[in-house]
């Protein structure tokens, strides 16, 4: 059978690969994005709206269940960035860090959880940062909106895994997208050196973590960051 | 939809996990706990047929939200019987009491 799969921030990079791919595959994609989407398939089915928006969020969830009458899959795929020190991060761009990234993920989880709950299966993905493992300076609210979300993929796999839902997260290197397009290439390299694989991430990799942890035989695997490139 | 017709949804939902989850049950009606000592579910259980009745209702193609910040922030919790979680859901709907 066809998985249902909601991935946020399907406009572009990661979301719109998983996007597509998945829909290569043969799933049902629902994706969203602020902006407007240019993918176009017969099993995808798109919304603009921000994540961080509760209301947006419960109806936008609440129309695939009656669409498709399950949930099978939801990847927290949409996220912000923001690098710079401390004392240059203005207060309404740590908000706006935070109300993506965490919020974000908290609302699609809660409302996505309720169905998956019903249904007694469902797997969430989340996404981390190495960010978060390595401490960088000059990522102090983006790591911490990451470190929240690892929090929360924790603390969610033991409320909602007696349901058969797993909640697991995967933690990337700086892959080339926009998220890193305004970070200096010597932070950069920097920041490869620190990775027992030194080279910036792919597509492929991020895709490979959460495909294990779509796998049937994933069923025990819950609460977990994975994080690429050999960092700890 | 009347408010006896939400009190049904929302008593059959309850009914529907009490058997499900084999929790004895003599009788439901508009008084019984869903909260505090007298309840007949657990805090798990109170989660469990906030789902059901939200989704009993999307089946019916009634969207009601039982997780909003009215719900968990009013003094007196909607949650407290199957009254007044009904009345609740009445009064989210404009539907008289």
């Amino acid at each position: 059978m066809n998985r249902v799969i909601i991935i946020t921030g399907t406009r572009k990079g990661i979301g719109r690969y998983l996007a597509e791919q998945y829909l290569a595959g043969g799933d049902i994609v629902y994706g969203c994005s602020r902006r407007n989407c240019d993918l176009v398939h017969e099993n995808y089915n798109h919304e603009n709206l921000d994540v961080a928006d509760e209301e947006k969020v419960v109806a936008y969830v609440r129309n695939v269940y009656k669409e498709q009458h399950r949930i099978d899959v939801l990847i927290n795929n949409a996220g912000m960035a923001s690098m710079n020190h401390v004392l240059l991060t203005p207060k309404m761009t740590a908000e706006r860090v935070m109300n993506t990234n965490f919020m974000g993920t908290f609302l699609f989880s809660r409302e996505c959880a309720k169905y998956m709950m019903k249904q007694r299966n469902g797997r969430i993905i989340n996404y981390s940062t190495v960010a978060v493992a390595l401490n960088l300076n000059g990522e102090l609210v983006y790591s911490s909106s990451k470190a929240a979300v690892e929090q929360l993929t924790r603390v969610l796999a033991g409320e909602i895994g007696e349901y058969g839902i797993t909640v697991n997260a995967v933690g990337p290197t700086p892959i080339d997208t926009d998220l890193i397009k305004n970070v200096p290439e010597n932070k950069i390299n920097e920041l490869k050196q620190r990775q027992c694989i030194k080279r910036l991430g792919t597509f492929e990799d991020v895709k490979n973590v959460i495909d294990f942890y779509l796998r049937p035989e994933s069923n025990f695997i819950t609460g977990q960051t994975i994080y690429l490139g050999g960092v700890f | 939809m009347d408010i006896n017709q939400i009190k049904e949804i929302v008593t059959n939902a309850i009914r529907e996990y009490c058997q499900l989850n084999e929790i004895e049950i003599t009788e439901l009606n508009e008084y019984t706990p869903l909260i505090g000592s007298e309840s007949i579910l657990d805090s798990i259980g109170l989660v469990n047929v906030i789902v059901d009745v939200e989704t009993a209702f999307l089946d019916e193609d009634v969207e009601v939200s039982l997780t909003s910040d009215a719900a968990m922030s009013t003094r007196i919790s909607p949650f407290r019987t199957i009254g007044a979680l009904s009345n609740f859901i009445a009064r989210q709907l404009g539907v008289e009491e």
